[in-house]
């Protein structure tokens, strides 16, 4: 395997030209008279890095981005601006000797021989990456054990579930054995079980075989079993790059401690950091107080240090409330730009 | 020839031979794409048919001339059809989000559309074609000498490649707008309407624009003049007529680099 499977992304930028389509006959007519083009910057001066070995979580909402950098970083769309190299190379002006360093899997299309069955498209590839046979069957035994994968390899692709064609199109990308992975949505539509072979599979070849991953999901729990750092983008700009800790200090500050204290005449009031939201009869209820306020656990300690209850429940924000907030966090700042 | 150039062929080879076993597996389809192939040529068989029964010529040609032209035009297309004609379908591989994974492969996009499927169909085109171009052999006068046959074949190759280079523009073309694969089919119309007669016998407007706009002239019907003798009255001067087969090779290589250019600013499917 190459060593150096680092990506570097320095100003990258797309822009695309479209036509705006005006309302009703007459405006579509006057479009085509008279064509009003627009630039969508689809993505927009993003930077960010990727160490080898590392997995990082390229996320953000529908429409932010994410696909368009990866194609850029694939070789599949040359950048109107910026430059990215993967593995050392420049995708888009060494498409094939790019291609032989990564390994991409789209969720929603497969990289398989349509009517062949799937040891055949392996076979193609292999001959396709000019890997030696005998490499090939051990990686191909290796798969197999992970996504038990020869229990249909003999089927037709147009035949296989979307989760067995996941799992081939996995495999199929990582035979040539490529220091970099792109992985665009791959459990998008997947049922838990197989869902969670994938993540293994992952897990496996990032700690065990040093591959450096970049993954685009929507699945929150995925990027919690899977990644350490999460790029954020939005409007095609990138808004936060950090470690979960981090971005869960940032944003996940949205965990309310519910009480039930002792005496219901007990005067209540809010504590350092921490604000009273609610209190009726013996109920309570607590909430961070600005960007100072503790985490929920030493929230907690204050709460039972100060008050005398007889129950207490913790709500902790998860990652899907803290990227909410996340992505509310970008959109103010795209609106006040 | 190199080891890269063997390596290269070896994997086409073998890609081919998997996709022509994945076609067989159907067999009902696969009978019925040779048949449609095959019916899909009437409109020349009825012409030559026609041609033979009830005319003893056109434009001053003798009939026998005449079969020469729809000989060579449909054994250019069925090879065509074979070797590089899945161009044609260029507009559905760009929708299924195919050129992007073409793209991630080390392999030249122009190659993997080639080997995208095997085009049974191709079968049924080649049978009539070469139905054909034996028929008109076998009726024709001329003197076959090993430089005329040599430049029957030459004219066959040069007309699969200034139709492939034909369509290569317009895959080109529908890689920056997807739409105009509408135009590969008023292509495949046109050539199939008026690939198969002696083109002076439209009027000269119709006949230059075939000629110089679209060279649908260089096909077949001048290496078809230029085989016959027929020098006088064909549209353009002997010496080009005769470079034919050359105009295609030229075309072609020009067509694959247009092929180059709109590859490099594509712009995907679904953002």
């Amino acid at each position: 395997m190459h060593l150096n499977g680092n990506i570097e992304v320095r100003g990258l930028s797309r822009t695309f030209h479209t036509t705006v389509r005006r309302p009703g006959f007459a405006g579509a007519l006057r479009s085509l008279v008279n064509p009003q083009k627009v630039a969508k910057h689809a993505v927009c001066d993003v930077s960010f890095s990727v160490a080898a070995g590392e997995l990082l979580a390229l996320l953000g909402p529908n429409g932010a981005g994410k696909s368009t950098t990866i194609k850029m970083l694939t070789g599949i769309l040359t950048p109107t601006a910026g430059e990215a190299r993967v593995a050392g190379v420049v995708p888009y002006e060494e498409r094939e000797r790019n291609a032989r360093n990564i390994g991409t899997v789209f969720g929603q299309r497969t990289q398989l021989w349509w009517d062949l069955p799937v040891r055949e498209s392996f076979a193609i590839l292999r001959d396709i990456y000019e890997v030696p046979k005998a490499e090939h069957a051990a990686r191909l035994k290796e798969f197999d054990e992970l996504l038990d994968l020869s229990s249909f390899w003999d089927t037709r692709v147009r035949h296989l579930s979307l989760g067995q064609r996941v799992r081939s199109d996995l495999a199929a990308a990582l035979l040539h054995d490529p220091p970099v992975v792109f992985l665009d949505e791959p459990t998008i539509g997947m049922d838990v079980v197989v869902k969670e072979q994938v993540r293994e599979f992952l897990r496996h070849q990032v700690e065990e075989r040093g591959r450096t991953v970049l993954l685009t999901t929507h699945d929150m729990t995925e990027v919690e079993r899977l990644a350490e750092r999460v790029v954020l983008i939005n409007h095609g700009r990138l808004v936060l790059d950090g470690t979960l800790d981090e971005i869960r200090r940032k944003f996940g500050s949205t965990w309310q401690v519910r009480v039930t204290l002792a005496d219901p005449h007990t005067e209540v009031g809010s504590l350092p950091g921490i604000a009273l939201l609610r209190h009726e009869g013996p109920q309570a209820v607590f909430g961070p107080d600005g960007p100072d306020a503790p985490t929920v656990h030493q929230a907690l300690k204050q709460v039972i240090e100060r008050y005398e209850v007889t129950d207490l429940a913790l709500d902790e924000a998860d990652l899907e409330d803290v990227m909410r907030a996340a992505y509310v966090h970008a959109e103010s700042i795209a609106e006040g730009a | 020839m190199s080891q890269k150039t063997m390596k290269s062929l070896r994997i086409v080879w073998r890609i081919t031979l998997l996709n022509i076993r994945a076609s067989m597996e159907y067999r009902t389809e696969f009978l019925l794409m040779i048949a449609i192939g095959a019916i899909w040529q009437v409109s020349v068989i009825v012409f030559a048919t026609v041609l033979l029964a009830r005319f003893t010529g056109m434009g001053g040609w003798d009939s026998s001339d005449v079969l020469l032209i729809p000989a060579i035009r449909m054994l250019a297309h069925g090879l065509f059809v074979l070797l590089l004609g899945r161009m044609h379908f260029i507009g559905r591989q760009i929708q299924e989000g195919k050129i992007d994974v073409y793209l991630l492969r080390p392999m030249p996009v122009h190659r993997q559309v080639q080997l995208a499927f095997f085009p049974t169909n191709a079968i049924g085109d080649l049978l009539v074609a070469a139905g054909l171009m034996v028929g008109a052999l076998s009726r024709s006068d001329l003197d076959w000498t090993t430089g005329r046959v040599s430049y029957l074949v030459a004219a066959i190759i040069g007309g699969m490649l200034l139709e492939a280079a034909l369509f290569t523009v317009v895959a080109s073309a529908c890689l920056r707008f997807p739409a105009a694969d509408y135009w590969s089919r008023w292509l495949e119309e046109l050539l199939g309407t008026f690939g198969s007669y002696p083109l002076n016998v439209l009027p000269r407007a119709v006949g230059g624009f075939l000629t110089y706009a679209l060279p649908l002239a260089f096909v077949a019907y001048l290496p078809t003049a230029v085989l016959t003798g027929h020098d006088q009255d064909i549209g353009v001067p002997y010496w080009l007529a005769a470079a034919s087969p050359l105009l295609g090779i030229a075309g072609y290589l020009a067509a694959r680099l247009v092929w180059r250019w709109s590859l490099k600013h594509y712009t995907g499917v679904n953002g």
